[in-house]
């Protein structure tokens, strides 16, 4: 049905968030070079870093970047296969102006995406993607001559830099002295040579799988529980304290608990903030809309306020930066560590959980039950791109729910009562439309989430 | 004009001007129209020492890899070192990103085939209407090609002229050699294989960083500090490269530059000392050539001007040796590129075991003077130019085969020919004295001027 329309439209998406397509068709050595140009020329020349995750098609893209961004007179520094926080913290930490993380995140291997970030680590916001946009269909790319042309450095310690980042915010001793069991999945990706280590530097006795960059992705590299039952049955079967997947580059942090359930990556935040908060790191909690309303919960025991910002990386990092939050993420498990960098950093909200499980030395399942259980249902519509706003504008006008007390129109529509919540809005990288529930009771938020589904669908 | 004028799309392969018109762009397109071309397999790339060759090369692996090619890098090499490579390494082709003996400023695509040599005029055709066409193998990202290197190229390509050599002869004579690498891909090498040989080095301009401390082409007029260099030591002769390792000129051993047409004599006459079989080389080289014949007695067979038309040529009459005047010498012992590695060993060799200085050696050959020189000329000029050129030269015995060349009483003779990759007619004259030479190039240019002005 609706899969129809989708697979009608080409697979490129180029947004603010960056170029995404698919490798063999929309994502070609063209396109490639010429993004990157663009970046070369609206950084204005200077050092760029890049780096990328190990989907196989990782090299063919690096090199057409390279080529781009020389020719624009930048100097390229390769950081080679690496989580992008690592290159975001990299970038914060040099002289470098600005840096490109190929990584198509937690979509599955097929797909590929340049990633622009600016010097201090942080992806493009709207209005300097916009810039980066204009230079590109401009076409008029910085040209430098021969001999200001730089060769290409490495940078092969930029992984562990990160690593030694993250563990100088961390209470070692009381990770070493809780003598954990971890189970981690890697989907063979970014993380594949860091976290297995990392957490045996802690003093955790790992188990690992899926930890082989050079192994295809074995399942969609997205951590969330549909793809975490290898992960599951790894946990029981080694008797593991927890286990923990990542995504393809290291943004996204899933959770299992020691009897082997995955409760969801909407916990990764509440979890990571109880640990930050607790210790007393200072400012509010930053979050998207379309994450739980736990986070109020937890927030609100430490005293802290909940600033919500639209869905994109972006947002929650200026955000973090603004209002000087002490920690911020959003519910697909993505959680930036101010005190690190303002980076989505799976690795690190890994490192703060298994500090915060060490620290209060209770099993996980057991720190996750007292946080307020709500059921959060996560749906999508395909809908062709040109129809996406204007359905959803369409939806906003149909709208007379008594339940609601409060409608936020800051990305799409988020329809708020006392006890649920519903957002409807266009993805940025695919061409769906996003439909996110929660309440209290389950059969609430499935009800709420099936509802704006058919409604979408019969606009469609 | 000059961004039109600075790109030059042939049969010779791709040649522009870094930070105008050889852009990522058109890179990664002839990589994709390469890759498409072949349809998959290795492709080996090796570049010469110009800053803008790592710029290149990753396009061009981004474009290969695309296809579904897979790639071996060899790194910064001589142009012979990656058509040798192709075969040692059973390829399927290989691009070669040197613009020779142009200018720092200048870089240039050179596509060879899986036999390591140059495509011909209609393979390069074909794969310039495969780039026009734009419509590239994209393969999905499971069958992608792979990425690999080689470092050990140069050292294959080392030990097989080193193999070839008359080391005994040359070790014997020890004699003292300035090279002068140009800063260029020969700069190690060469400096490695003289030592190796036996020889004294003395290297100037030796660092491979693409650096050119003078105009790439050896030419005698760009010669001046190599000659100095050799009457300083006390050489026996100074040897001088281009950019990317493929031509040579030589300095004797009173610091004269004898003038690169010298280099493909001297070395035909070794090849043909103790081969039997014809030499080939092009309409515009020297007649000192057929004076080798003459001495040895073998064919002189003439091709087309461009390195890939007189291999085919060498490939269809089974030639012992051949080359072209401008200092490009192809030992077909070793493989049918012109390298001048293979060339220093040859005339190392054939000098010692003469026991002659260069000056004495190249005394052996009738006295020759030559003089190119060339006339711009548009596309459209260029037919109505050589029919006035072939009228004019009615009644002289004339060769057509590629523009006209017209020779005269006493071995005298005059090419006139469009060139390859440039607007303009191109004019070789060769006799005994200078003036000569000089006359009848300057009548071929006025008679071509004035059919072109109408």
């Amino acid at each position: 049905m609706s899969s129809l329309s989708a697979e009608a439209s080409r697979p490129l998406k180029i947004t603010i968030g960056g170029v995404r397509g698919v490798v063999g068709e929309t994502l070609t050595p063209d396109l490639l070079v010429n993004f990157s140009q663009a970046f070369g020329t609206w950084v204005g020349g200077g050092r760029v870093l890049i780096s990328r995750d190990t989907r196989p098609s990782g090299r063919m893209v690096a090199h057409c970047v390279t080529s781009g961004l020389i020719a624009t007179g930048c100097e390229v520094v390769d950081l080679g296969i690496c989580p992008t926080a690592a290159l975001q913290l990299a970038v914060r930490q040099s002289e470098a102006v600005g840096g490109i993380a190929i990584t198509a995140g937690h979509n599955n291997a097929r797909w590929n995406a340049l990633k622009f970030c600016r010097d201090d680590g942080i992806y493009l916001n709207p209005r300097q993607a916009q810039e980066l946009l204009n230079v590109y269909h401009q076409r008029e790319f910085a040209k430098a001559p021969w001999n200001k042309l730089a060769p290409v450095g490495r940078d092969d310690a930029a992984g562990e830099r990160h690593l030694e980042a993250v563990r100088e915010q961390l209470d070692v001793d009381a990770i070493r002295a809780a003598g954990l069991k971890i189970a981690v999945d890697c989907t063979n990706g970014a993380c594949s040579r860091f976290t297995p280590r990392f957490l045996a530097d802690l003093g955790c006795e790992v188990v690992a799988i899926n930890d082989d960059p050079e192994l295809p992705f074995p399942h969609e590299p997205r951590p969330t529980p549909p793809n975490l039952s290898q992960l599951r049955a790894l946990v029981s079967a080694a008797e593991a304290d927890a286990g923990f997947a990542h995504d393809a580059d290291g943004d996204r942090l899933g959770i299992v608990t020691e009897a082997g359930e995955a409760p969801g990556e909407e916990y990764t935040l509440c979890l990571a903030a109880e640990m930050v908060l607790g210790r007393g790191d200072p400012g509010p909690v930053v979050t998207n809309l379309s994450t739980s309303m736990a986070v109020e919960d937890v927030a609100s025991k430490y005293g802290r306020e909940v600033i919500r910002t639209g869905v994109g990386q972006v947002f929650i990092s200026e955000a973090a930066v603004d209002h000087g939050a002490a920690i911020a993420g959003e519910g697909s498990g993505g959680i930036v560590f101010p005190r690190i960098n303002y980076a989505h950093d799976s690795i690190a909200a890994l490192g703060h959980i298994v500090n915060l499980m060490a620290e209060r030395d209770r099993p996980i399942s057991e720190l996750i039950a007292e946080i307020p259980r709500y059921t959060i249902v996560k749906r999508e519509v395909v809908c062709p791109p040109q129809r996406a706003y204007s359905a959803l504008e369409e939806l906003r006008r149909g709208i007379d729910a008594p339940w609601v007390t409060e409608t936020n129109l800051d990305d799409g529509v988020k329809l708020i009562g006392e006890d649920r919540w519903v957002h409807i809005r266009v993805s940025m990288t695919e061409p769906r439309i996003r439909v996110i529930a929660e309440a209290a009771a389950e059969g609430l938020a499935i009800d709420l989430a099936e509802e704006y589904v058919r409604r979408a669908n019969r606009l469609l | 004009m000059a961004g039109i004028q600075s790109l030059k799309i042939g049969v010779s392969g791709v040649r522009g001007v870094v930070g105008q018109s050889l852009t990522p762009q058109l890179v990664v397109g002839f990589a994709e129209a390469f890759g498409t071309y072949l349809d998959g397999g290795v492709v080996v790339i090796g570049r010469d020492p110009r800053p803008s060759g790592e710029m290149i090369l990753n396009a061009l692996v981004g474009g290969l890899l695309s296809t579904g090619c897979s790639v071996i890098d060899i790194g910064v090499c001589p142009t012979p070192t990656m058509q040798h490579a192709v075969v040692d390494l059973g390829a399927d082709g290989g691009i070669a990103v040197t613009a020779s003996h142009h200018p720092a400023a200048w870089n240039a695509l050179k596509f060879c085939r899986e036999d390591g040599i140059f495509l011909n005029q209609h393979q390069a055709e074909e794969l310039l209407n495969v780039y026009h066409q734009g419509a590239f193998v994209q393969r999905p990202h499971d069958a992608l090609g792979r990425m690999g290197h080689d470092e050990g190229a140069i050292n294959r390509h080392l030990t097989k002229v080193l193999y070839s050599a008359d080391l005994d002869a040359i070790s014997s004579l020890a004699p003292k050699v300035v090279i002068d690498s140009v800063n260029g891909a020969g700069a190690d090498c060469a400096e490695g294989l003289l030592q190796k040989m036996g020889c004294e080095v003395i290297a100037i301009n030796d660092v491979p960083n693409g650096r050119f401390p003078r105009e790439p082409e050896p030419i005698a007029e760009n010669l001046g500090q190599l000659c100095e260099a050799v009457r300083e030591h006390g050489a026996d002769l100074g040897l001088a490269q281009d950019a990317d390792g493929d031509r040579l000129a030589i300095v004797s051993e009173e610091g004269e530059a004898i003038g690169e047409e010298y280099t493909l004599a001297f070395a035909c006459d070794v090849m043909a000392e103790t081969r039997k079989g014809p030499l080939v080389t092009n309409l515009s080289t020297s007649r000192m050539i057929d004076e080798v014949g003459e001495r040895h007695g073998c064919e002189v067979v003439r091709s087309k001007v461009g390195e890939v038309n007189v291999v085919e040529t060498m490939l269809a009459v089974d030639a012992i040796g051949g080359g072209e005047g401008n200092g490009g010498v192809i030992d077909p012992n070793l493989h049918y590129c012109r390298d001048n590695l293979a060339a220093m060993a040859l005339i190392l060799g054939g000098m010692a075991r003469r026991g002659i200085t260069i000056t004495e050696w190249k005394r052996t050959f009738r006295p020759s003077a030559i003089v190119k020189e060339k006339l711009p000329c548009s596309a459209g000029m260029i037919g109505r130019a050589i029919l006035a050129l072939q009228r004019h030269y009615e009644g002289q015995t004339l060769d057509l085969t590629e523009g006209v060349k017209a020779f005269f009483d006493g071995d005298a003779w005059v090419h006139a020919r469009p060139s390859n990759t440039e607007p303009i007619i191109r004019v070789v004259a060769e006799a005994d004295d200078h003036a000569t030479a000089r006359w009848l190039a300057d009548e071929a240019v006025q008679v071509a001027a004035q059919a072109i002005e109408g």
